[in-house]
């Protein structure tokens, strides 16, 4: 049976998504612009952009300042102070919540440190409704939630947002995204994806790799965590475990992993592989225990300077495994792994430059994040936001008050 | 990327009286790329930035911009050609504000009269096209500031009037590790942004970090310049202590040029 084509009513939804995805994305925009982005014409947009100001998605004004004279086109911007989001994120030492705007506005922000230890999932959904609670109580009645979303380091299932298993923060078949909705008891289902995949979707869209369509990012906290962007799409895989490459294994029969293997990327370049080799094991954690490494490196310490080029040896031929398979224009390194990179970037590089093909890294560019420790939370505030852009009107509808 | 040099260097010498210093070096740098210039202490480093940036005359060779052969008498030539250098001393003043030192020295040359707020404006725009999120208030005192802020205040009065060439003098030697991280991200972004920027340092990590291009400079002689994704780690060592490493480099041991 031939399918139909799509309805007015389909071809509407569809754009007005479009336009409200490319003002979240860019941000102001004028009509002229959104115009030629949009490839429709100017009644057209017009009348979208007429629909989306008056459901309070968007709002139509004079830009800043032009600094040219002659009269200046009106501007669409997202209603960023009305129209937010509820982000979460599960790190091992850190957990934090945030209220973010259309646009990608952080409006307000809370956070604790999480104690290492096996996982308490009533304290950590308790933590996080009670961050959510307190946000909420200083926003305005004229405000509405279109969603929410988390960020968690474990492999999560997309069906459900059921963490299968986060080795690294204790926990295993956890149905988390049903637990933090309920106790949130805002009516809002939290979507969850995995820590990394949403780093590179916050990085692929508003950070360091705009404009680039095929990027991978690196996420170190403890473990190794990976997201892949190909053609501009997120690398989801069958059920939502695409890209750990911090289970890849590079080192057969190397340092035992919490996922049960041997020699996985994670074994060989967390941060115990690190603060062992340097015999710093039980000093310090997280960020400031990799800063201590390098910080001791710099100065001198033989041990730090082979224990990074250890872990950095071993960061390189996971990066160059990755740039065989994938050609991808840029790497970044977050989380952790800024730190890392930086502090071993000689061995990381040098691995990569022998042992990949000259003609997959010849245009390679390895970055470090810019959106730093709210990459994870940006990522989450993304996947929040994608019912909205999907279908702005109905979702609107069915959240405003 | 594959855009030809904003600025070539051919066949420079230098000497200070009878110690000839550079012998016959080319040099390259690129918009929108770093281009790591290595050496061991003494190599010439300092003496070739200052030669581009027109401190030293040079004695013999070609200074090329932009494709045209140009004749730089003088630290405003340099300027002038959007040539800007970030010494290792800095020269900021620690008694003035962020703002008055990202101006200093610059109100008349810049032909321009510009009123405090004008001046205000134009140094939050900097650092913020810099993505620069550390200082507090644009009117702090330099001498409040810490050595990897100082450094990004350096750089930022380096990039404001639309620079095309940026060159830093071991920015991140003095600096702890958070620090030299965040200098090193600025050394990036200022590349990415379209500058063609030059990084001396001495710090592998920092080179192999953020450059795409190494220059390695043996006793005065341009011993190669390569490309970052192209080398490793111990052939630039080897570069560094021998002006040569397999193929690369010199041809002979005394530093004769390939
Ligand atoms: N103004 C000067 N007068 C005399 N000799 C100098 C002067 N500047 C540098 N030199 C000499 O030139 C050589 C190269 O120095 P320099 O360019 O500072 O090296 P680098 O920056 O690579 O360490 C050294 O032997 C140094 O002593
Ligand atoms: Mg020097
Ligand atoms: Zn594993």
């Amino acid at each position: 049976m031939m399918r139909a084509g799509p309805s007015q009513e389909e071809i509407r939804k569809h754009n007005l998504g479009t336009l409200l995805r490319h003002v979240h994305l860019g941000g102001p925009t004028s009509r002229a612009e959104l115009t030629t982005l949009m490839g429709l014409n100017r009644s057209t947009i017009m009348a979208l952009t007429a629909d989306l100001t008056a459901v309070g998605l968007v709002r139509e004004e004079l830009p800043r300042d032009t600094g040219r004279a002659g009269r200046p086109s009106l501007v669409v911007r997202p209603e960023s102070a009305r129209v937010y989001v509820l982000a979460f994120d599960v790190g091992v030492d850190r957990v934090a919540a945030a209220r973010i705007g259309l646009g990608g506005v952080i409006l307000d922000r809370r956070e604790a440190v999480r104690q290492r230890g096996p996982f308490d999932m009533a304290e950590v959904v308790g933590m996080l409704a009670g961050f959510a609670r307190q946000m909420h109580r200083k926003t305005r009645a004229d405000t509405v939630c279109v969603g929410a979303a988390a960020a968690f380091c474990g492999a999560v299932r997309k069906s459900d947002g059921v963490v299968r298993i986060g080795p690294n923060i204790g926990l295993e078949e956890g149905p988390f995204g049903d637990e933090l909705s309920r106790k949130l008891a805002l009516g809002l289902p939290v979507a969850v994806g995995n820590d990394a995949n949403l780093g590179a979707l916050a990085e692929h869209t508003r950070g360091i790799g705009m404009g680039c369509r095929d990027l991978i990012y690196l996420h170190g906290d403890v473990g190794i965590g990976g997201g892949i962007v190909v053609n501009g799409q997120l690398l989801g895989g069958f059920a939502g475990y695409g890209g750990e490459v911090g289970h890849m294994v590079v080192n057969l029969g190397g340092r035992p992993c919490g996922c049960g293997s041997r020699g996985c990327l994670e074994a060989e370049v967390g941060e115990r592989a690190l603060m062992e080799h340097a015999g710093r094991y039980g000093e310090a954690i997280g960020r400031d225990g990799v800063r201590a490494v390098v910080d001791a490196a710099d100065r001198g310490d033989v041990v730090a300077q082979e224990a990074l080029q250890r872990v950095g040896d071993w960061l390189g031929l996971g990066v160059a495994n990755l740039v065989n398979v994938f050609n991808p224009e840029m790497v970044v390194f977050g989380g952790m792994l800024r730190e890392l990179y930086l502090g071993s970037a000689a061995q990381v590089r040098s691995r990569i430059n022998t042992v990949t093909l000259a003609a997959s890294r010849e245009r390679l560019r390895l970055r470090t994040s810019v959106l730093g420790d709210d990459a994870t939370l940006m990522g989450a505030a993304e996947l929040a936001f994608a019912q909205v852009l999907a279908d702005p009107l109905e979702v609107l509808a069915r959240f405003a008050p | 990327m594959s855009q030809g040099p904003v600025l070539e260097l051919r066949g420079i010498d230098k000497s200070f009286g009878p110690v000839q210093v550079l012998h016959d070096v080319a040099f390259s740098v690129y918009p929108g790329e770093v281009t790591a210039l290595v050496g061991d202490n003494g190599a010439g480093k300092s003496t070739l930035v200052k030669c581009i940036g027109g401190i030293h005359p040079i004695d013999a060779g070609e200074y090329f911009f932009e494709g045209e052969k140009v004749q730089v008498n003088g630290p405003r030539d340099a300027a002038a050609l959007g040539v800007e250098i970030v010494y290792q001393d800095l020269a900021l003043c620690d008694n003035l504000d962020i703002v008055q030192n990202m101006f200093l020295g610059r109100e008349r040359t810049s032909g321009l009269v510009l009123d405090e707020a004008m001046m205000e404006e134009m140094a939050a725009k900097t650092l913020a096209g810099l993505s620069v999120r550390t200082v507090k208030s644009l009117r702090q005192q330099v001498s409040s500031l810490s050595g990897g802020q100082r450094q990004t205040v350096a750089i930022a009065k380096a990039v404001l009037w639309n620079s095309k060439v940026v060159i830093l003098d071991e920015p991140t030697a003095a600096l702890g590790v958070a620090q030299t991280a965040q200098v090193l991200e600025l050394v990036r972004r200022l590349a990415d942004n379209g500058l063609a920027v030059v990084l001396i340092s001495h710090n592998m990590n920092d080179v192999f970090a953020v450059s795409d291009r190494i220059a390695a400079l043996y006793l005065g002689r341009m011993a190669a310049q390569v490309r970052t994704s192209d080398v490793t780690h111990s052939q630039v060592v080897e570069l560094i202590t021998s002006g040569r490493s397999g193929e690369l480099g010199l041809r002979n041991g005394n530093g004769a040029a390939s």
